[in-house]
């Protein structure tokens, strides 16, 4: 077995070179510097502004998929399911429509629930920001977590 | 089975079977780098911003090494460079599994969402688990074939005695 290793580490370079030249240059390209799950008028908070906006008494509201909700959810969450959404917004629709703040989260950085979910609460008139990295930033700061088993 | 590798026949079947997947895998993916990226920030292995590197550059390296496999130039070098992709992808969706994450379209080969469930091919072929993790190791050890074992060719058979009367 003979391997050149210039040969390989040129792959590697010219492989990535090509794909950094095809994102700059073919007009299908992307922003590197951010998530992609964020458009424009998308608004992000960081956990501890969205701490400091659940004790001024924000309503917070958990975007991913109810039963998740009913296991665990950040204190006086309500869930507002992405995939339920029109049903749930019913649900919800008067606590929002009293609400000072909204923050919609999800699971992270890869879920793109929050985000959608804020949108169509946009599209309804409601304005809602997007917890920035969700819950798992929410409980790796140590924050509160309503565990309480909900039906 | 190193005999078997090492006939020019097989190692040429499979150089173009794993370049052409290789190839093909690689085309959706540069195709649409935002949908590609979105895959990648579901495995949560790295944060958004280095997963966007990946998103970019990742598949044009699986471009070049699957043209350069279907090629038969620079042969071992184009397979060790698989090699070390799957090595990787072997190593993310470990850490995937072990952290209970549910990844349920891997991006291997197509990153439109997955919409209505389909019976056919079945969930567990498209999300990160066991079935991926296997499917994987086969193809790390079609690489490694392709890098460690030099193709030997059988000399001729002799010529055969002229029966003499």
């Amino acid at each position: 077995m003979a391997v050149d290793w210039k040969r390989f580490i040129l792959i590697l370079v010219a492989g990535a070179s090509l794909g950094l030249a095809w994102n700059a240059g073919s007009g299908r390209g992307m922003a590197l510097g951010q998530s992609v799950l964020v458009q424009a008028g998308d608004e992000l908070i960081a956990t501890r502004a969205g701490k400091v906006l659940l004790d001024q008494g924000a309503l917070f509201l958990d975007a991913r998929p109810r039963d998740f909700w009913r296991m665990s959810r950040i204190p006086g969450a309500l869930p507002l399911p992405e995939e339920d959404f029109e049903r749930a917004f019913q649900e919800a629709e008067p606590r929002l429509r009293r609400a000072s703040a909204v923050v919609v989260y999800c699971s992270g950085y890869g879920c793109e629930a929050s985000h959608l979910v804020a949108r169509k609460l946009r599209e309804k008139g409601f304005a809602a920001a997007i917890l920035d990295e969700g819950l798992p930033a929410w409980q790796d700061a140590g924050l509160p977590l309503d565990e309480e088993p909900r039906s | 089975m190193s005999a078997l590798v090492a006939h020019p026949r097989v190692q040429l079947v499979l150089r173009l079977l794993l370049g052409a997947l290789f190839v093909y895998a690689s085309l959706d993916k540069i195709a649409s780098p935002a949908a590609f990226a979105k895959v990648i920030y579901q495995w949560q292995v790295v944060g958004p911003v280095p997963s966007n590197l990946v998103a970019v550059t990742l598949p044009w390296i699986e471009l070049a090494a699957g043209l350069l496999l279907l090629a038969g130039a620079w042969k071992r070098e184009a397979a060790l460079v698989v090699a070390l992709l799957l090595v990787v992808f072997i190593a993310a969706a470990a850490l995937v599994m072990a952290r209970g994450i549910d990844v349920q379209n891997c991006g291997c080969v197509s990153v439109t969402a997955n919409t209505a469930p389909s019976a056919w091919p079945p969930a567990w072929t498209k999300g990160v688990g066991w079935f991926l993790v296997a499917r994987n190791l086969l193809l790390l050890g079609v690489a490694m074939a392709l890098v460690v074992v030099t193709p030997v060719r059988r000399p001729a058979p002799l010529a055969l005695p002229v029966p003499t009367e």
